[in-house]
């Protein structure tokens, strides 16, 4: 257990080991460790501008769905007052025909009261002629007692 | 030359070192001429299982260095990368700002090489020596003379209980900080440092004495440290095991008792004092950094 020339040795190989370590040991591992710590990193980064974009996207996305929503809504609307105004206008179109044939033949009606009327008093008229010549024959003369006759008939 | 077994020998064997050196005959590395080695001579032994396992640390940092960078890192490539960012963490709360690219490959080296050298020391005591033993004697012992036994053929297996490694690790990063503090500081602060503090011009040899005391416990400290902690370890692992060999029957059960909780122990002084080592070397070397007086 003396001290003798094996201290030196040892330390010429600890210093080539050393030596051996710095120069083919040590920089590929710590390189490559770099280099993945900045991939890792990187692919971190992206990651974080892929959601942001997925967000943008998302909102931008919800954002046309809610106009194309609102959009439809409105032609619905749009549609719903037009069927109205139709169902109203046909409503509105139908009662003044009504009112019209109704009045018409309201009309047609006077008209035809009026000239059974007309028809019957020519009728009565004439049935009374015939009974009062027939009672009184010839005594009265068809033509001379005209005025008269007119007169009676539009008494009647 | 087969020896009793004794409690003394069993341990002597575990704690001496395979020990090649220049003795006046020529090279041996027959334990008995140790003596006659003197200051050259190697810790074969150390210095095999220390070159061993810092070869698995860089075969193994290799291995997990990533393929690519578009799947996800998986098995080796964690592990190898968690050690990274550990190592990277330490050294970027003690270092601060300073750019030194250096420290961090350092600093990783000194972790998972001292983690591995210290893990050793759970490899049961008897296991790995015992094998090489019968393998040198297998390979050698016709040819070796001093290979009269297995057990003649001493292995250390765990290199940070040999003062030597951990000194000479040590010594390597006194070394870095000196160079360091003269390349950053300058030379002229660095001088200024050491003979300047704590009482100003006028007692410069004074405050040389005590800077170099502080400057030169700070590697021997460091390395210490680690030997001193491991080899505790390593003793109470062999003592436990002795208890095995020359115990009672319950003293044996006992002992197996024992060395599961020492184990579980040692698990944390290992990668403690691995981290120890190396959070006082980037300290250090962040020291030798500073450029503001203090």
């Amino acid at each position: 257990m003396n001290i003798n020339a094996t201290l030196l040795a040892q330390a010429v190989v600890f210093i080539v080991f050393i030596a051996i370590c710095w120069k083919y040991v040590y920089p590929p591992i710590l390189a490559a460790m770099q280099e993945r710590e900045k991939k890792i990193s990187d692919g971190l980064n992206a990651a974080k501008k892929a959601d942001d974009a997925l967000e943008e996207a998302r909102i931008a996305f919800e954002k046309e769905l809610s106009n194309a929503k609102a959009e439809a809504s409105e032609i619905i609307e749009k549609a719903n007052n037009r069927a109205t105004q139709i169902v109203s206008d046909a409503t509105s179109k139908a009662e003044t025909e009504a009112e019209k044939i109704i009045t018409s033949a309201n009309k047609t009606v006077e008209n035809e009261t009026n000239k059974a009327k007309e028809d019957l008093r020519k009728q009565l008229s004439s049935i009374i002629i015939d009974t009062t010549q027939k009672i009184l024959d010839e005594e009265i003369s068809k033509d001379k007692h005209e005025a008269l006759l007119k007169k009676a008939a539009e008494e009647l | 030359m087969a020896t009793e077994l004794t409690t003394e020998s069993y341990i002597g064997h575990h704690l001496t070192n395979l020990t090649c050196g220049k003795t006046p005959d020529g090279w041996t590395c027959d334990p008995y001429m140790v003596d006659k080695m003197g200051f050259w001579a190697f810790h074969v032994d150390s210095l095999f299982w220390s070159i061993l396992l810092g070869a698995l640390f860089i075969t193994i940092f290799r291995l997990g260095i990533p393929k690519s960078t578009d799947s996800a890192p998986s098995g080796l490539q964690n592990i190898v990368e968690m050690c990274i960012e550990f190592v990277n963490d330490n050294v970027q709360s003690l270092f601060g700002s300073v750019k030194n690219t250096l420290i961090a490959p350092l600093a990783l080296t000194v972790f998972v090489w001292i983690l591995f050298m210290n893990l050793m020391d759970l490899v049961p005591v008897d296991f790995l020596p015992v094998l090489a033993g019968h393998i040198a004697y297998i390979v050698a012992g016709d040819s070796v003379g001093w290979i009269s036994s297995p057990e003649s053929f001493y292995f250390k297996v765990v290199p940070t209980t040999d003062p030597n490694i951990t000194l000479g690790m040590a010594f390597a990063i006194f070394v870095l900080t000196i160079y360091y503090s003269i390349t950053v500081k300058g030379p002229k602060a660095f001088i200024a440092e050491l003979t300047l503090h704590p009482f100003g011009k006028w007692l410069i040899p004074v405050n040389f004495i005590l800077e170099m005391v502080n400057f030169i416990a700070k590697p021997i400290s460091l390395g210490l440290r680690l030997f001193g902690n491991l080899y505790a370890g390593e003793m109470i692992f062999i003592l436990i095991a002795l208890m095995l060999f020359f115990g009672s029957i319950p003293i044996g059960i006992m002992g197996f008792g024992l060395h599961l909780v020492w184990a579980l122990f040692h698990i944390l002084i290992v990668a403690l004092q691995a981290f120890i080592f190396m959070a006082l070397t980037i300290a250090y070397l962040a020291m030798a950094h500073e450029t503001e007086e203090h």
